[in-house]
């Protein structure tokens, strides 16, 4: 309990930060930390239970995919239907990565496993569309004279997006890139500190980090090139014009 | 002058909102004629632009080119024979050339230096990057770009607004150029009744998304000033 206080005071550090500086997420950060206060003793609660029933699984990975999708739309506000682009992304991309890490027999097909590999997946998957969503609608309003220009020259909605699009899943994918270079170097990530604190060898440990990490990679790049993809589609009209997105 | 217009609007409307910003356009442009049109903030000028080679879509009536409705034409072939330049000189990062055979993927060199020696550039810039253009040069450049993909009309929004006097004059001379060398119809949106007079052969006065005068350029300062009282 006191390690969550000690958490709680760094996260008051964070809003002094944004006070001095004005920089107006103070709210937002308090909501954070709130939230995950809550939304981790809530899930330490009934998660026991859960891991006994295939069904609540289900439903409990389901939920994740809701609350994934939800946010990650909310990056892109703009867009139309951004919860389905989050939904299609998110979910299409873990799926793949799942069933081949089912497929591959990673891990056994129980709630105790998929239910954290999944939230690992779907987290990443998550933050990757909302750097996509952040990127792209904002690049849809700022560059529209650019985008148009190209328009005007025979290029249909896709191809004028182009650079953006690109531009948008390179810059999506940076904090996982980073992640998988620099693992074991500056960063012990969750699955193999928390297989050690459980006991596991370190080799074991290593094994499993190494599966779900590279698999995260190639989840986001995934996810990102579905949520690129659903986004144009989303902006394209009749005549391949641009929808107004101010 | 052709007797079939290239390009017809009729009874063109479009509202945004809920608010008329074109009502009831009725508009001829023919071949080889430079049509300047003009009227105050908000008139509808550029949205009808737009509307010619769909970059908007009108609500009612109809555009032709060529007898054609567009809407029944392939956007992007559309949008190859009815070029458009904006006020904004956007330039793609790189060379002229990339520039260039962005409009025209496969056009050889002959083609791509014919395109800069109608906008009144030296071919010789062909590999020139971008950077460092002056604002009138990339202007050149940027109708460069859309004479490379072989227009019939050419669509001007306000080209020569962010231009100084001897940039805007160059201007003007190439888009004369095109429209009494090339046979192009050229359509120029601008505020300046000054130079509607200079170059065009027609001049049509918006107002509140209505046609208030369609004629002579030398008429319009006069029903420009009795439209807008």
């Amino acid at each position: 309990m006191t390690a969550v206080v000690v958490g709680l005071a760094l996260v008051g550090v964070a809003a002094a930060v944004s006070v001095r500086w004005h920089l107006g997420i103070g709210r937002q950060l308090g909501t954070a930390a709130v939230r995950a206060v809550v939304q981790l003793l809530l899930v330490a609660l009934v998660i026991g239970a859960i891991f006994e029933h295939t069904g609540a699984a289900g439903l409990f990975v389901l939920a994740m995919l809701l609350v994934a999708a939800w946010t990650a739309s909310r990056r892109m506000a703009a867009v139309p239907y951004g919860l389905a682009v989050g939904l299609v992304s998110i979910g299409g991309a873990a799926a793949v990565t799942l069933t081949a890490l089912f497929l591959a027999d990673a891990f056994p097909f129980t709630p105790r496993y998929v239910i954290p590999t999944a939230g690992i997946v779907i987290g990443g998957a998550m933050s990757c569309v909302s750097l996509v969503g952040i990127r792209l609608a904002d690049d849809l309003v700022d560059k529209r004279s650019d985008i148009e220009a190209r328009l005007s020259l025979g290029a249909s909605v896709r191809q004028a997006l182009g650079p953006w699009s690109k531009r948008a899943v390179v810059s999506s994918l940076v904090p996982a890139m980073d992640q998988t270079k620099n693992v074991g170097l500056v960063s012990l990530p969750g699955a193999f500190v928390g297989m050690l604190l459980g006991g596991a060898s370190p080799m074991e440990a290593a094994q499993v980090q190494l599966s779900v990490l590279l698999a995260l990679l190639g989840t986001e790049a995934l996810a990102a090139v579905l949520a690129v993809a659903g986004i144009v589609r989303l902006v394209t009209l009749p005549g391949e014009r641009l929808r107004s997105l101010v | 002058m052709a007797t079939h217009p290239r390009l017809r609007a009729e009874s063109v409307a479009l509202a945004r909102g809920g608010t008329p910003i074109l009502d009831g356009i009725d508009l001829d442009l023919h071949a080889a004629s430079l049509t300047a049109v003009v009227g105050p903030s908000g008139a509808g000028k550029s949205t009808l632009l737009r509307c010619c080679n769909r970059l908007d879509d009108v609500d009612r009536g109809r555009v032709l080119l060529d007898g054609t409705d567009v809407r029944d034409l392939a956007p992007t072939g559309l949008r190859r024979r009815v070029g458009m330049v904006f006020q904004t000189p956007t330039l793609f990062p790189g060379t002229i050339r990339d520039n260039l055979t962005y409009a025209a993927p496969t056009a050889p060199d002959r083609v791509l230096r014919d395109g800069l020696d109608r906008a009144h550039l030296s071919p010789g810039l062909l590999d020139r990057p971008v950077e460092g253009l002056s604002g009138g040069e990339a202007q050149r450049v940027t109708i460069a770009r859309a004479l490379v993909a072989g227009p019939q009309v050419l669509l001007l929004d306000e080209p020569t607004a962010a231009l100084d006097q001897d940039a805007t004059a160059a201007i003007e001379r190439l888009l004369r150029g095109l429209v009494d060398d090339h046979g192009l119809a050229v359509v120029l949106v601008t505020h300046d009744l000054a130079q509607t007079r200079r170059i065009a052969d027609v001049a049509v006065l918006l107002v509140d998304g209505r046609v208030r005068h369609h004629g002579p350029p030398t008429d319009i300062g006069g029903v420009w000033a009795e439209a807008v009282r």
